[in-house]
């Protein structure tokens, strides 16, 4: 067989070998992350620190996003709905989408391009500067000092700001159901609480956490293999937001499929 | 408390750093390790610490093999070592004084006073005072290698690993960080390594030479010995005459 028939074959078989390798070192980096837990001594005092930078420093960007999404969201299910549904079906679909899945996707892609970029780009720079060797040298463990107050930080702030983002978006289309689409309260209401399941907020947490979890986990492995200057930290920053980005949409997936 | 490499051989894939390198500092000595830029000086260095393990040979320190060494092992060895990076390393977000603090809060039972003050001292002692509360980005170079030494003898370490504390440093400066740590040695009696191919620093600050040269030990002896070496790489390295160096092997 020729050699350019071949090529995507062969394309297709480096693409697989790469993500496997890729799934091999995250998890060898997160087993070690995992081992240095018992050293509570060195992140414990770091964890609220990085909960305050991955959490609360996120919430203008996750509530800018939401509060757009919502408005969205009312008027194009107005617009959708108009003459075929009763237009309460407003408050279902503003409550439903918001809560299952542009609440949690939009907020950790807004989060990935801000908490990921941010880790990668700070620990790539530790990296290249020696600032990680520094820290070996005076017996820290990187690992217990740089990654796991980011990882857990990161795995309990995104349901947080997860949900904070979901209220605000709904907040937002409950508004603009008022103020342009001639709702009352109680129709917008009705509609919201029709189908309303707790477990769509369990739902929510689920997919948020993980995604925090795995923003903050590639974040770090990024950072922590570059090399080079200013260009290794360059490129570990475009792919560890690359990267978490692809993740995101397929765990969004993964749990739909697991869950639903 | 003396450090030995022995035999030392690293590679990086294809590229063979060292090739058995060996020398020793002993006791309360400063060893310089001498060889051009890209020679493996800083790779030998990171071997005492464990920071990087090699192919082959090893570092013995204090009597203990460093290869041998577990984890904790290489915490309990750190704790005993000082480092001082090439370009100081200090943690950009920290002040001066958190970055020299930073190594006393791993030792326990050590409390905010104690921390406070060692870390007063130890900027008096490079001349430092006052200067605690800036961050690295406002220091100059000479203040910066100079803050990653009061960094580096924070923890009152028994050996100190100086990776070219010179480099890139007006003369005055230079000749600061030499009596600096000519004084180390004197006031605390650590055993020193000095990597750097700065052969004025070199011939002030060193007890013994080793010129690093193609991954071994090209030259191993006291200055003077140096001084007197007819080996024309170590010639070629010393007096900075490339042209002795032709037809070498």
């Amino acid at each position: 067989m020729p050699g350019s028939l071949l090529a995507p074959f062969s394309a297709i078989g480096r693409g697989g070998i790469k993500v496997a390798a890729g799934f091999g070192s995250w998890g060898r980096f997160m087993g070690s992350a995992g081992r240095s837990l018992r050293h509570v001594d060195v992140w414990a005092r770091l964890l609220l620190g990085q909960m305050a930078r991955i959490g609360v420093d996120s919430v203008p960007i996750a509530l800018f996003i939401a509060t757009f999404t919502g408005i969205v969201l009312a008027l194009q299910a107005s617009y959708t709905f108009t003459g075929a549904v009763p237009l309460y079906f407003v408050g279902v679909l503003v409550g439903k989408t918001m809560m299952l899945e542009l609440g949690p996707v939009l907020t950790g892609l807004a989060l990935s391009g801000r908490v990921g970029a941010n880790i990668s780009a700070e620990l790539g720079t530790m990296r290249v500067t020696e600032q990680i060797d520094a820290l070996e040298t005076m017996a820290y463990p990187p690992m217990a000092y740089l990654v796991v107050p980011r990882v857990l930080a990161g795995t309990i702030m995104f349901p947080a700001v997860t949900l904070l983002a979901i209220a605000v978006g709904i907040v937002a289309g409950w508004i603009t159901s008022l103020q342009l689409l001639d709702m009352t309260t109680p129709q917008f209401m009705m509609g919201l609480t029709l189908f309303f399941l707790p477990f769509d907020v369990t739902f929510a947490v689920i997919k948020a956490t993980s995604f925090g979890f795995m923003v903050t986990s590639i974040g770090c492995l990024y950072g922590f293999q570059t090399m080079g200057g200013a260009e290794g930290v360059g490129k570990s920053t475009t792919r560890a937001v690359v990267v978490s980005s692809m993740v995101i949409l397929v765990l969004d997936a993964f749990w739909a499929v697991l869950l639903l | 408390m003396s450090i030995q490499i022995q035999e030392l051989h690293k590679a990086f894939g294809a590229n063979e750093v060292l090739r058995g390198f060996s020398a020793e500092a002993a006791e309360g000595e400063t060893l310089c390790i001498l060889g051009g830029s890209g020679s493996g000086k800083s790779v030998t260095i990171k071997h005492v610490v464990g920071l990087l393990r090699p192919d082959r040979g090893d570092v013995v320190v204090d009597g203990e093999s460093v290869v041998g060494m577990s984890q904790e092992g290489l915490y309990e060895l750190r704790r005993k070592v000082g480092y001082v990076f090439q370009f100081a390393a200090l943690f950009d977000s920290m002040t001066v004084t958190e970055n020299v603090g930073l190594g006393l809060r791993r030792i326990r039972g050590t409390t905010e006073d104690e921390i406070r003050q060692r870390v007063e001292e130890c900027l008096a002692m490079v001349e430092l005072e006052g200067l605690g509360d800036r961050l690295p980005s406002e220091l100059s170079g000479g203040q910066r290698k100079r803050a990653g030494i009061a960094r580096a003898i924070a923890t009152q370490p028994s050996y100190i690993l100086y990776d070219e504390p010179t480099t890139g440093l007006d003369p005055i400066t230079r000749a600061v960080i030499d009596r600096l740590i000519n004084r180390l040695k004197k006031e605390l009696g650590v055993t020193g390594l000095v990597i750097t191919h700065d052969m004025e620093s070199a011939f002030r600050v060193a007890d013994r030479m080793a010129m690093l040269y193609e991954g071994t030990a090209r030259f191993f002896g006291t200055p003077d010995e140096a001084r007197s070496t007819d080996d024309p790489v170590v010639r070629a390295f010393i007096d900075g005459r490339p042209e002795l160096l032709e037809g070498v092997t």
